[in-house]
């Protein structure tokens, strides 16, 4: 790979990259706010100004403080270049410190901040803003300007999710290239010019595509802010893991940002990964994170309706141990989540072989039931994180559907349920029939169709408050981590069921999550071996 | 209730005095024990036979709670260090960050900190010696330091805002500019801070009990003070004239006209007067600072990564508010690096050893405490002398828990 000098370290890039893409590849930061890695170049923050030290010198005629003299006298300056947009060249050698490039910077800086609002203590971009990196960074000098600042629109609503400050704005388009390329909806534009430049909607329209939160993820200053997370929290209050969007089989990569004094998820944020998201994520999918805390079982409860009776934690595992003991095993339906871990759905699997139940089904949301709609951006038709997760912990069992689960029930083949997760039966009336049986146990974080018709719910630890895995809809397995605690006394629903088993007399042999998941991925290695064809 | 007989039948044998070695606890609960340390005592009669010396009842984790917050918030710790001379540990600690920075304090700052600083020496001593006289009962000594020592604090309290805890040291300057009647004030009490101590050592230095009890007692050899470590009034007393700011000059100490007073005996009569000639040579110090002082000028750096703006600017230019936002919320960003940084302190040489990993906060702040090394040597002063002796030994080497467990 051909190679350039960056500040005499050298640097490798493929041919077409940029200077400065290829020293982000490189894991070197040049201070810059236009450029993104997943969008186009502007070239117009002009704040990755670098000097190309080789090749011909352009001198640039400038005025310089003489000290002696009091006064300005002609001198010359090096031309310096955009490393955002000038393309890398073998044996190029490029400098962005000195004097002459950190000057540039800390002008840039000072115009940029010139009629910039004192707004840090009430922005919610605060803590995590470009502004204030590179201030400390690159220009740390007092305001010379003395006159009014010129003030601009402020709290423009631009759509349901995204308020605009014309103040704060530093006019980098990056919002604007989000709407053209990522989503080719040309919903932003610039209008004016210098400082009463301001970022407008087009005539008669609202930024109400589907990715619009990613205007506001490109930012890099409080310019836009969204809807749901201005004013909740200050972000440096807030702790993050690497978590997985639960919203459609894409299973993009998120960062999950909670406050770890309240247990709390704030906001997710797209984690960037070439094979899976690049750096996006869908609106829907940035607001999966509401599920977390909104809707939440908490407390184990027996029974349906008026005679319902909420239980204690332990007494939960003992009653359904007991419910399930006294079923008929053959006439027992298994139901697995496309919406529930790995491990979970794994060992659910081993539990009901263990029981000898009769047959296995699949709980998942259908599209046209949860009105999802799939695009060619990131959205997958699949509305369902784990699909192929809980496939794969099936094993080689056939897996049926929740129509199937009520005809089966109508036909009198199944006389007890033992269901997984929130997802699956959306549409209308879809499990009335179970609502007959006497025993539709159901272990699930929120509530959802199936805890609508359970006898017996028992609460278990959603996605934010376990260490997970998911096979999203390529097959590729993705693992999550834990963010906040789970309420009191309730368990991962592996380690419910584990509890359930032990109730019963069965020993299930997890004590870990890493026993669970070593396992799931031994027999997929296994299976994918015994079949090269099939994709895992 | 009558008690029984039995108590009394051997009344004459329980008078003999027991000829056998007696091991007696002394502290922590004791008041000469500054209720932080305790003495194990092996006794043959009322003579001092062994001594296990054993701190660690005040220790607070000061240096593992230094790596929690900025580089700034060090400051309210280090004044709880030798909390009798807090501006001492302050610019002691300032000293060390800005050495790893890289940075010098304008001159009208040093000198600040240099008539802070003795001012806060002047206390230390007049507590240490005060006290001590009060311990073996002259109490109008004590009540007479005391007195001036509340008129400096007079002083102290006008500069910064409190009479003991000051926090006044910030990394890169001290928190605010002299006040304006600073200069005159310092000069007002010195006539007095003169007229006090000639006074204490009327009441004492011809005082046969005082003698008796100071001179000859506590005694530390010249060699063992090297070895053992030792700092400060304990290591000049035995004659060793080892002075931070004489021998490795910060701040502007080059610059005056000072004595370093040596004793030569190193017991409790020489560490008593080294204290009390200390206290004059600061008052030196002071006078020339004065002298020398700019009157205009900041008394710290203006880089905004480094002291935070002034408020007027943070409420009012973003730029400001940025920085202000950025040092309390994530510190100052000391270089990567490991320094070890010395001033003298009210007790002697106390360093701060600090290692940085680049971020706001301190990955490592290690205190070399004066105290804890003279403390090491009060074992070896006791050997040999009676029971009684131990309370003007201990009291004389100024032994500030604070400092000595952190």
């Amino acid at each position: 790979m051909p190679t350039f000098k960056l500040n005499g370290q050298d640097i490798p890039f493929e041919p077409g990259d940029t200077i400065m893409r290829a020293a982000w590849r490189a894991g070197i930061e040049i201070p810059h706010y236009c450029w993104h890695p997943g969008l186009s170049v502007a070239a117009n923050c002009r704040m990755c100004l670098v000097h190309i030290t080789s090749g011909r010198q352009m001198a640039m005629p400038t005025l310089k403080w003489d000290e002696k003299k009091k006064a300005y006298v002609p001198d010359t300056k090096p031309k310096l270049t955009p490393a955002c947009q000038q393309a890398a060249g073998e044996g190029m050698e490029v400098t962005s410190v000195g004097e002459e490039v950190e000057n540039a910077q800390a002008h840039v800086q000072e115009f940029l901040l010139l009629n910039h609002p004192v707004d840090c203590p009430i922005c919610d971009q605060a803590g995590e803003c470009k502004l204030q990196d590179y201030y400390e960074e690159h220009q740390h000098t007092a305001k010379r300007k003395q006159t009014e600042p010129v003030h601009k629109p402020k709290g423009v609503t631009f759509g349901p999710t995204i308020v605009y400050d014309a103040e704060r704005c530093i006019m980098c388009t990056r919002c604007i290239r989000v709407c053209d390329e990522l989503v080719g909806d040309h919903v932003l534009d610039m209008r004016e010019r210098g400082n009463k430049n301001e970022i407008v909607l087009a005539p008669g329209r609202e930024l109400d595509h589907r990715y619009t939160l990613m205007t506001e993820h490109v930012c890099p200053v409080g310019a836009l802010t969204s809807q749901d997370f201005r004013f909740k929290a200050r972000v440096w209050f807030l702790k993050s893991v690497e978590g997985v969007c639960t919203g459609c089989s894409t299973g993009c990569n998120s960062h999950v940002d909670f406050d770890p004094r309240i247990g709390k998820v704030y906001r997710l944020r797209p984690r960037d990964n070439e094979d899976v998201n690049k750096f996006w994520m869908c609106d829907d999918g940035m607001m999966t994170y509401t599920e977390v805390h909104e809707g939440r079982l908490k407390t184990p409860v027996d029974g349906r309706g008026e005679g319902a009776e909420r239980l204690l934690p332990e007494e939960a595992v003992d009653l359904v141990a007991a419910k399930l003991g006294a079923v008929d095993a053959k006439k027992l339906a298994i139901v697995l989540s496309a919406g529930m871990s790995n491990e979970d759905n794994w060992v659910l699997a081993r539990f009901a072989e263990k029981l000898g139940a009769g047959r296995l089904y699949l709980a998942a949301r259908e599209a046209e039931d949860v009105g999802w709609e799939g695009d060619d951006i990131l959205r997958s038709s699949d509305p369902n994180p784990n699909r192929a997760g809980a496939t794969l912990a099936a094993k080689s069992v056939e897996l049926h559907d929740l129509e199937d689960l009520a005809q089966d029930v109508l036909a009198g083949e199944v006389s007890a349920v033992l269901a997984l997760g929130h997802h699956g039966g959306e549409r209308e009336g879809a499990l009335d029939a179970l609502g007959s049986l006497d025993t539709v146990v159901v272990l699930a974080s929120n509530e959802g169709p199936l805890s609508a018709v359970a006898s017996v719910q028992v609460p278990v630890a959603s996605w934010a408050e376990s260490f997970g895995s998911f096979v999203n809809g390529q097959g590729l397995f993705q693992t999550f981590t834990r963010a906040i605690p789970s309420p009191d006394g309730v368990e991962t629903a592996w380690k419910t069921l584990v509890q359930v088993a032990a109730a019963l007399g069965h020993d299930l042999g997890y004590v870990r999550t890493g026993e669970v998941r070593d396992e799931l991925t031994q027999s997929a290695t296994a299976e994918a071996a015994a079949e090269p064809t099939a994709t895992a | 209730m009558e008690a029984p007989d039995e108590i009394f039948e051997d009344e004459d044998e329980a008078l003999e005095i027991p000829a056998d070695p007696m091991r007696l606890n002394m502290g922590p609960s004791h008041p000469a024990m500054h209720g932080t340390i305790r003495m194990v005592l092996d006794l043959d009669g009322e003579t001092v036979m062994n001594v296990d010396v054993q701190p660690g009842y005040l220790h607070r984790g000061f240096e593992k709670s230094c790596e929690r917050g900025t580089w700034a918030q060090v400051f309210p710790y280090a004044d709880r260090l030798n909390y009798v001379s807090p501006m001492l540990n302050n610019v002691g600690f300032s000293l060390a960050v800005e050495k790893l920075l890289g940075i010098e304090v304008p001159d009208r700052g040093q000198y600040y900190r240099v008539i802070l600083g003795e001012l806060a020496r002047i206390c230390d001593h007049f507590t240490s010696n005060g006290a001590g006289a009060m311990e073996l009962g002259a109490f109008t000594p004590f009540l007479w330091l005391l007195k001036v020592r509340d008129w400096v604090w007079d002083i102290l309290e006008r500069e910064t805002g409190a009479r003991m805890t000051h926090s006044f040291g910030r990394i890169g300057g001290m928190a605010f500019p002299p006040t304006d009647g600073f200069a005159d004030d310092v000069r007002a009490i010195i006539p007095e801070i003169h007229k006090v101590v000639g006074e204490a050592e009327g009441l004492l230095l011809k005082n046969r009990i005082f003698l008796d009890r100071m001179q000859g007692v506590g005694i530390l050899s010249k060699e063992r003070a090297v070895a053992l470590g030792c700092s400060g009034p304990v290591l000049r007393s035995t004659g060793v004239a080892y002075d931070v700011r004489k021998d490795h000059p910060y701040m502007v100490y080059d610059r005056f006209d000072f004595e370093v007073p040596v004793g030569e005996d190193g017991d409790n009569w020489d560490r008593f007067m080294v204290r009390m000639e200390e206290i004059r040579q600061s008052i030196r110090i002071i006078e020339q600072a004065l002298d020398q002082m700019p009157t205009d000028g900041p008394v710290s750096v203006t880089d905004s990564r480094i002291m935070l703006p002034e408020k007027r600017e943070v409420y009012t230019t973003i730029e400001a508010t940025i920085a202000h936002f950025k040092l309390v919320m994530e510190g100052l960003k000391c270089p990567k690096g490991a320094v070890y940084s010395f001033t003298e302190g009210g007790n002697g040489e106390l360093g701060f050893y600090i290692v940085s990993d680049g971020s706001g906060t301190p990955y490592r702040v290690r205190v070399r405490p004066p105290c804890w090394y003279n403390l090491q040597a009060v074992r070896e002063m006791l050997i040999g002398d009676m029971i009684a002796d131990i309370i003007p030994t201990f009291g004389s080497i100024n032994m500030i828990g604070g400092e000595c467990d952190r």
